[in-house]
């Protein structure tokens, strides 16, 4: 171990005297293996950051990795079942969807259909469009579709019977999330999010909310506004305070209809009662889907094949800068072939002086590859310095590590792959050429 | 006593391009500890020859080498190395000096070799200590195109001496360099002798020659001691 350690260190002595001497080139080394380390680097760096990305908004939609996804049929009986396995429980929430319209009663929305208020145009009025052979026209939407035009708001209303956060992240833009710990208010409080905020800066409209089934309009309050990553206007509010104005059957009754429940990885024993309860109460068992959320493997799935093309073209480029390292290597050698045989006759074992020259091309490879990182980090500051406000996913973005690493690896193989061939050939410079000379 | 170094019929041909060439035609030769021997011969004679197969640098294809009483005439290259850093240390006509680096780190480079570790410290006072040995410490800092021939040698003496060698083979040492600074450089080198040494001169010059304890002749692949007609 002693003799091994004495050797690295004789090498990597040896080989900074090496780089030392021949500065120059060193240098010209690291120019040429530059472009192809900051190649890796860069794929490396792209595909962290679309991978963040695709992360990011599969959390907002989806839920966090691990989270347990249960779809329950919109019945009459179903979702008493369900709020009431999950009464008091928090470590699982149901989600229910109705529409919902804020503003004048007998009035059609700004946004019918709930649209986004930046498409509410190009969306041409917002329910469906059917074309057959008479030529395209308009589904009829709810009645207040029919109504004239006014200040009201048409939005998603989510009731929730626990802080969904924990399952999906969203972030709070400004006020106060929900909160679940006290008791249910008749006034209900909303937090919307930021599509809705849009609306709701651009048009104001009388605080009472018509929901879809509700036996009268609430005065809602809002408290707060999200970001939850969707792009139609929505509002979170705690189911128990929906039930207030909401009968239980009407809860779900919105787009996609039925129940929604996020569970925790360790819910298994609520899933288990829940599904039993609803068997037992006549549920079919194919009605009751439940999935795992696994985003984290659907984006490695979805970018591999991205990542495995742009690294191979990286790869590529990485090759040209290996040649270069491999070039000035051989002709260094060639260069001090009086320097290593003297050095085997002081003693030097063939495979140190092989450790010697693999000492010089790996350091040079670690210097592109602390340069090329450096860059990158730099280079990503300035993005996101520039563009942060415009691109979201480059906002406050910080250089990933897996770039870092991949950066260290490349100089290394690139280090090794273009001192190989020298090294072997140093090893191989006979010993009697100090006799010779 | 046991003999440091000991050569029977040792034989060497070397195989180039053309036909083979004999070069040692069995060599017999005992160097004791602190003795000195000089070897005469004429150009390709195979004065060299017979210095690399003692400095462990090739190895002979007939006879025997016994150093300290060990055969190592088939010895690996692996423990060759070894055997080269602990007990041989090697002084050529062209100095090998690397230009990059200062005397003191050219001496070094005969510790940082791969055989054992020599914590820093140590390893300066043993390069200071060679180079005293050999009158140029103050010139440690110096890079080699610095300092005159006679000095250069004389860094490459001590990086011959810095590991202690038991014996200390020269290769027409003072082949590049004038009478008197020749003269300092032998003296240099005999005075390793004095600590217990030995040494094998490979020399042109008799004068040189005169100041080793035994004088050698090679002729024809076969070592034999110097005649009066040689000139010694």
């Amino acid at each position: 171990m002693i003799r091994l350690s004495g050797r690295l260190r004789s090498s990597l002595i040896i080989g900074v005297q090496g780089i030392r001497a021949r500065k120059l080139r060193t240098l010209l080394s690291m120019v040429s293996l530059f472009l192809g380390v900051q190649a890796v680097v860069v794929v490396q760096t792209g595909a962290s950051l679309a991978e963040r990305s695709l992360l990011s908004e599969s959390e907002l939609h989806q839920g966090k990795d691990g989270t347990l996804l249960m779809y329950l049929p919109s019945r009459a009986d179903t979702i008493p079942v369900a709020l009431d396995t999950l009464r008091g429980r928090s470590d699982a929430v149901a989600v229910t969807s109705t529409r919902a319209v804020i503003g004048e009663p007998g009035v059609s929305p700004v946004n019918p259909g709930g649209n986004p208020f930046d498409g509410t145009d190009r969306y041409g009025g917002g329910y469906g469009v059917i074309c057959d052979n008479s030529g395209c026209r308009s589904i009829n939407g709810p009645a207040d579709s029919q109504a004239p035009p006014g200040a009201a708001i048409e939005l998603q209303l989510i009731g929730l019977t626990g802080d969904v956060r924990q399952f999906r992240p969203y972030r709070l833009e400004s006020g106060r999330w929900l909160d679940f710990s006290s008791a249910p208010s008749l006034s209900p409080q909303i937090v919307i999010n930021k599509q809705a905020a849009k609306g709701f800066a651009r048009h104001r409209v009388p605080a009472e909310m018509r929901i879809d089934g509700a036996t009268a309009d609430p005065t809602p309050r809002i408290i707060g506004v999200v970001d939850d990553g969707g792009y139609q206007p929505a509002a979170y509010v705690r189911t128990e305070e929906l039930l207030n104005w909401l009968p239980q059957a009407a809860l779900g009754s919105g787009d996609g209809g039925g129940l929604q429940l996020l569970l925790s990885p360790s819910a298994t024993a609520v899933e288990q009662t829940l599904r039993a309860r609803l068997l037992a109460g006549g549920a079919r068992a194919e009605e009751i889907h439940a999935e795992p959320v696994n985003a984290r493997e659907r984006a490695a799935r979805e970018l591999a094949i991205m990542r495995w093309v742009f690294l191979g073209m990286a790869s590529l480029v990485l090759l040209i800068g290996v040649a270069g390292i491999l070039n000035v290597g051989l002709a260094t050698v060639g260069e001090r072939i009086e320097e290593f045989a003297l050095r085997r006759a002081v003693g030097t074992p063939r495979s140190l002086l092989a450790g010697i020259v693999l000492a010089e091309t790996l350091l040079t490879g670690l210097f592109t590859a602390a340069a090329a990182i450096g860059f990158g980090a730099a280079g990503l500051k300035v993005l996101s310095a520039v563009l942060g406000d415009r691109e979201t996913f480059l906002a406050n973005v910080e250089f990933p590590w897996q770039a870092g690493v991949a950066g260290v690896i490349a100089g290394l193989v690139a280090g090794i792959l273009g001192g190989f061939v020298p090294a072997v050939r140093a090893a191989r410079i006979p010993i009697a050429t100090v006799m010779r000379a | 006593m046991t003999p440091l170094i000991q050569l029977d019929a040792v034989t060497k041909t070397l195989k180039g391009q053309g036909r083979p060439r004999d070069i040692l035609c069995g060599v017999d030769l005992t160097v004791r500890a602190g003795e000195s021997v000089a070897v005469l011969g004429r150009s390709g004679s195979g004065k060299s020859t017979l210095l690399s197969l003692i400095g462990l640098f090739d190895r002979p294809d007939g006879g025997r080498y016994l150093l300290n009483g060990r055969d190592i005439t088939r010895l690996p290259e692996r423990r060759a190395a070894a055997l080269r850093s602990a007990e041989f240390g090697f002084v050529f006509q062209r100095f090998f000096l690397l230009k990059q680096l200062t005397a003191a780190q050219n001496v070094a480079m005969a510790l940082v070799n791969g055989q054992g570790w020599l914590p820093r410290r140590k390893r300066r006072v043993k390069v200071l200590a060679a180079l005293d040995q050999v009158g140029i410490a103050h010139l440690a800092k110096q890079k080699p195109p610095k300092l005159s021939g006679g000095e250069q040698q004389r860094v490459a003496i001590a990086r011959a001496l810095v590991r202690e060698p038991r014996v200390l083979l020269a290769d027409e040492p003072t082949g590049a360099l004038d009478t008197e600074t020749g003269n300092l450089v032998i003296g240099a080198l005999y005075a390793a002798t004095e600590r217990g040494c030995g040494l094998i001169l490979v020399t042109h010059d008799r004068d040189h020659a005169g100041r080793m304890g035994r004088v050698l002749q090679l002729t024809d692949g076969v070592l034999t001691p110097a005649t009066a007609r040689a000139g010694v």
